[in-house]
């Protein structure tokens, strides 16, 4: 009788147990458990092809320095107007004669750029206008604890500002120093490409204010927008490319020396 | 069914309710609609301010000024360019204006000599040799650079 006891309860716990398997995994099929197995971190295939692809050209030939796009983007975004915080500044390269690289951007360029170098030491010199670059593969992404900063489906890189705990890693991992920790909010900020403008069909302030178009902004997507046509006709690199971000920033007449 | 086995089941059912009512709870809204974030978060910053309205309001009003900046090399260069606005410009301009002053740092801003402008071709110059301490708007037009006064 001892041991009919003991098989019996043994069957009983299998099929128990059994079950508890399978309803457990039939339960986590539906929708509550679906984060847990990043099911859904994919973004849906078909919203993409209707979507744009936003991007930025930026034409070394043409930027003067005169910071109008640093001014702007701190007016249209409220960025504190301090000297440390920028979601887009310009930098002066000066390269010596005697081959030493000198970086300038003494307040992101704004109120204008003045080269500091006399007339005869300089071998060459050009302004560089930098932003986020809105990469494919973002560090920054990657580098965020809680989901905070993200890619969105228009390809624009966000801050979420009521998820993040500012913990300063993405600006750390950030290859191109366009983050920031913002001292109202207290947490990190960054460009996106004024996405309250560009969502309503208007270009980023940048773009806007620009006085020779030295910004190209565009939907990546659209074969006739400005930008394709900006990168159909000109050879531009990303900045960094060995990082393989796959950035969607791209300048036109980019040096080797910028960094 | 032996009791143990009910109160695993019964103890399992709790676990998983609570771990549910939490998730719930703690997880916000649309998070997870297009990946590891809060969808929502992207029409959080549709809503932001606009401050900087485009030509084509400012042109609404000022038809003279931008006829007149059409002339000329200034043309590619926006109202607000030069003219930033000052707060949310859905305020009255007849109010708040954005008044600037015609200032020789403000041409300096773009037209003061520069190596960079040079390579580029860029109108620049040495302002104390152009025409010294004279302001640059006593002699040129700012909409219309050329419009050269006497
Ligand atoms: C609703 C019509 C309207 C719009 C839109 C408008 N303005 Fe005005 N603006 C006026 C009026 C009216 C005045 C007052 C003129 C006066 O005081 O003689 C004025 C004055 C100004 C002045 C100061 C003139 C002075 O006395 O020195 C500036 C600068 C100016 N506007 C620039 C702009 C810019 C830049 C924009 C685009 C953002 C703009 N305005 C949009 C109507 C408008
Ligand atoms: C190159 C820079 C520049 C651009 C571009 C520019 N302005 Fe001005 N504007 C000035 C300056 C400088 C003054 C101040 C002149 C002064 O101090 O007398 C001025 C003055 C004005 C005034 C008041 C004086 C007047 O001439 O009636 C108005 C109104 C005005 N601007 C509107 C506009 C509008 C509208 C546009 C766009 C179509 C525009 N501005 C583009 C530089 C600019
Ligand atoms: C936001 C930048 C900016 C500011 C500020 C500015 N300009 Fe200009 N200026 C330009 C641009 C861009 C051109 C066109 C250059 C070209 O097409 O080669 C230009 C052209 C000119 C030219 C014609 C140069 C030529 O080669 O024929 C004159 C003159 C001039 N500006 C005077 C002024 C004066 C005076 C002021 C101050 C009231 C001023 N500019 C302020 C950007 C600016
Ligand atoms: C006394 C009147 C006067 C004043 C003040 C003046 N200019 Fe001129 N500017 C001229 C005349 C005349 C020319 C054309 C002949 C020349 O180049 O001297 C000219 C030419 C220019 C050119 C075109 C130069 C080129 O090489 O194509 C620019 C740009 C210019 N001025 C900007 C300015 C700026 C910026 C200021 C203020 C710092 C200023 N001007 C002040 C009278 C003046």
């Amino acid at each position: 009788m001892g041991t009919k006891r003991i098989n019996n309860n043994r069957r009983n716990f299998f099929k128990t147990t059994a079950a508890l398997i399978g309803g457990t995994i039939a339960i986590s099929i539906v929708k509550p458990f679906e984060l847990i197995g990043q099911s859904k971190v994919e973004d849906k295939s078909d919203d993409k092809t209707i979507k744009p692809l936003w991007g930025m050209g930026v034409d070394i030939k043409k930027c003067i320095g005169c910071g109008k796009c640093s001014e702007a983007c701190k007016i249209e975004n409220n960025v504190p107007k301090e000297p440390f915080y920028f979601r887009t500044w310009v930098e002066q390269y000066t390269v010596k004669k005697d081959g030493e690289v000198k970086i300038e951007s003494p307040n992101g360029g704004i109120g204008g750029l003045k080269q500091s170098v006399p007339d005869e030491d300089i071998f060459k010199s050009f302004m560089v206008p930098k932003l986020c670059n809105h990469c494919t593969d973002a560090p920054c992404v990657q580098a965020c604890p809680v989901g905070a900063t993200f890619i969105s489906p228009e390809g624009v890189v966000f801050v979420d500002e009521t998820y993040c705990i500012g913990c300063s890693y993405c600006i750390q991992a950030c290859p191109y120093g366009a983050r920031f920790m913002n001292p109202i909010t207290k947490v990190a900020d960054k460009c996106t490409f004024c996405y309250h403008r560009i969502s309503k069909g208007l270009e980023p302030a940048c773009v806007e204010v620009c006085p020779t178009d030295a910004r190209i902004f565009g939907n990546l997507r659209d074969k006739k927008s400005d930008l394709v046509k900006f990168l159909q006709k000109n050879p531009t690199e990303v900045l960094k490319p060995h990082l393989n971000t796959k950035s969607r920033v791209f300048y036109n007449g980019l040096s080797s020396e910028v960094r | 069914m032996p009791k143990i086995i009910f109160r695993l089941l019964l103890s399992f059912i709790v676990f998983v309710t609570i771990f549910i009512v939490i998730k719930q709870l703690v997880i916000p809204n649309s998070f997870g609609d297009y990946g590891h974030y809060r969808a929502n978060s992207i029409d959080d910053n549709k809503g932001r301010t606009l401050y900087f309205k485009g030509d084509e309001k400012c042109i609404s009003c000022h038809q003279d000024i931008n006829d007149l900046i059409n002339t000329d090399l200034h043309s590619e260069i926006s109202c607000e360019t030069c003219h930033p606005p000052k707060i949310d410009a859905d305020t009255d301009c007849k109010v708040n204006p954005p008044k600037i002053k015609g200032t020789i740092e403000f041409c300096a801003q773009c037209h003061t000599k520069n190596a960079a402008r040079e390579a580029i071709g860029f109108p620049n110059f040495d302002i104390k040799e152009h025409k010294g301490d004279q302001n640059c708007i006593e002699c040129h037009n700012p909409h219309a650079p050329w419009e050269l006064k006497e």
